[in-house]
């Protein structure tokens, strides 16, 4: 499947894993992906959300507000609080055991896995949204996976956070579709 | 204030979600450290039993704790 996606899909898949890492999250889920379109400059997927005046920011606020549990497991402002300096320890930690080993353990990272550098599956969801966009895409008589198909995936699947936020930001599936194909005809054309 | 009198007053904090939100990291820091030096200790050729004695709990407490992370 990922063999149609278009070089600045295949960026948006690689940065929602970072997404996901960054939220300190076991699984890929759609709300990365939606994330992870702002991260690839200059694509049709960011163009058709600003056509529903949906911006960076907007999906961002919705998100962090979807899981107000992004809060670190281990949190250093909360420590300052009981007068330990997380910095002072995290210091004495690597000294010991070397680089990253404290943010490394299993408590650090949420208590699942041991996920820094590795892989981070995609939740069934988002699996889910990318086939859709592979059925958007082919819909559209489109023969690749574009940024802008993604985001009809994402879109058209039902349970996934992503389709919340953007229905609750005011996006309609059908309009964006039509959107999709005269920006697309357009860059064709021109 | 003296770093112990400071943890007494954090921890006696009367706002809920400051006191509570501590206490939590302050787990989760412990959680970190115990990985850390039971991993440590394993690596060493320590016994289960000399790691629970040490951390005074049972060895099947920290076995069964342990044992999936494949230390």
């Amino acid at each position: 499947m990922f063999e149609r996606f278009t070089d600045k899909a295949r960026e948006v898949v690689v940065g929602a894993q970072a997404e996901a890492r960054e939220r300190k999250a076991d699984e890929i889920r759609t709300e990365h992906l939606l994330a992870a379109l702002f991260r690839v400059p200059d694509n049709l997927a960011v163009i058709v959300l600003g056509a529903f005046s949906i911006d960076k920011d907007a999906v961002t606020a919705e998100i962090d507000r979807l899981r107000p549990g992004g809060r670190p497991a281990i949190d250093a402002e909360a420590l300052s609080t009981l007068g330990i300096d997380l910095d002072e320890v995290r210091r004495q930690v690597e000294e010991a055991f070397g680089p990253g080993a404290l943010d490394r353990t299993r408590s650090a990272l949420g208590g699942r896995g041991w996920r820094l550098g590795g892989h981070i599956p995609f939740e069934r969801t988002s699996k889910k949204a990318l086939e859709l966009s592979l059925r958007e895409a082919i819909n559209l008589k489109h023969n690749y996976i574009g940024t802008e198909h993604l985001l009809l995936g994402l879109m058209h699947a039902d349970p996934g956070a992503a389709h919340h936020i953007l229905v609750g930001l005011g996006m309609r599936l059908d309009a964006a579709r039509v959107i999709v194909e005269e920006l697309v005809r357009g860059r064709r054309a021109g | 204030m003296s770093d112990a009198t400071k943890v007494a007053a954090a921890a006696s904090s009367r706002d809920p979600a400051i006191g509570l939100a501590a206490v939590a990291s302050l787990r989760g820091l412990l959680e970190s450290l115990e990985e850390l030096q039971v991993s440590n200790a394993r690596a060493q050729g320590w016994s289960w039993q000399q790691i629970a004695d040490v951390l005074r709990v049972s060895r099947q407490a920290v076995h069964k704790k342990y044992r999936r992370y494949g230390f």
